[in-house]
């Protein structure tokens, strides 16, 4: 299913064509290093599935730990790997990214918006 | 029992339909929460806190018997631009990806947003170093 070649530990994404080698003792990822796509294998309940798992969002789960969260395009399941040692660390840093692009409101409206809804909302620039 | 609450109890997809107007008071904060105001006929998350409850398993069945507080993990862009939070239960580990409200609390869904950005998994160090090694030829 993951492209594994004459079972000497290649990893082939299906999605953006990289490969990448593993050690005898490493595991076999579980998403691509490069394009941080997985392939949805079965969903919740046991069924096959297939779609691309694309990476949407990074979530910090420890201040230690990140993990990928990634949405199926297929069925739209949506689950979570943990980030690894030889992930792309600009495809991280761009997926994360993503939203502050594109906020829903005008970024530099926040402290006002804020304070409309009662909190205080410090924007940084430490004049005060 | 007339003929709306009928349909509400044995209807599965009574409230994918139909908007959602009841009241609640959210579990995690207190927040009185209202239907009105938030931009959608289907609130899912407190505007406050933007926590959820575990209710759902296909949208609007109220079918889960999970019932467990779904905490916000992240915000991700949606193909129209728009924003939407990913929820996780924390008792079962469910993930959902629910609309933003018009009302949710901008400055909650912001710190959201730059939480990757204060922490030490991807080290400012870490990002020196790559930029130094883009720039040597």
């Amino acid at each position: 299913m993951k492209g594994i070649k004459d079972q000497i530990k290649t990893y082939r994404c299906l999605n953006c064509g990289w490969t990448s080698l593993f050690s005898e003792t490493e595991s076999m990822p579980d998403h691509c290093p490069n394009c941080l796509s997985g392939i949805h294998v079965e969903d919740e309940e046991e069924n096959e599935c297939g779609g691309i798992l694309e990476p949407v969002g990074i979530w910090v789960r420890t201040e230690k730990e990140w993990e990928i969260v990634q949405r199926c395009q297929f069925c739209g399941e949506m689950r979570t790997v943990p980030v690894t040692e030889k992930d792309n660390r600009i495809k991280i840093l761009s997926i994360a990214s993503k939203p502050i692009s594109s906020p829903p409101f005008p970024v530099e409206r926040i402290e006002e918006l804020t304070r409309i809804m009662g909190g205080s909302g410090d924007t940084g620039g430490k004049q005060k | 029992m007339n003929r709306e609450n009928k349909k509400r109890k044995y209807d599965k997809k009574y409230y994918r339909t139909h908007p959602c107007t009841d009241s609640f008071t959210c579990k995690i904060c207190g927040w009185p929460v209202v239907s009105a105001g938030a931009g959608t006929n289907h609130r899912n998350h407190c505007p406050n806190c933007l926590y959820s409850i575990h209710l759902d398993n296909e949208p609007g069945d109220r079918e889960s018997e999970c019932h467990g507080r779904m905490e916000p993990i992240g915000v991700w862009v949606r193909k129209n631009g728009e924003w939407a939070i990913i929820h996780r239960c924390i008792r079962c580990g469910k993930i959902s990806s629910n609309r933003v409200a018009a009302d949710d609390n901008p400055m909650k869904l912001m710190a959201l947003a730059m939480r990757p950005f204060g922490s030490s998994v991807i080290s400012r160090n870490e990002i020196r170093e790559m930029t130094l090694s883009m720039e040597e030829r």
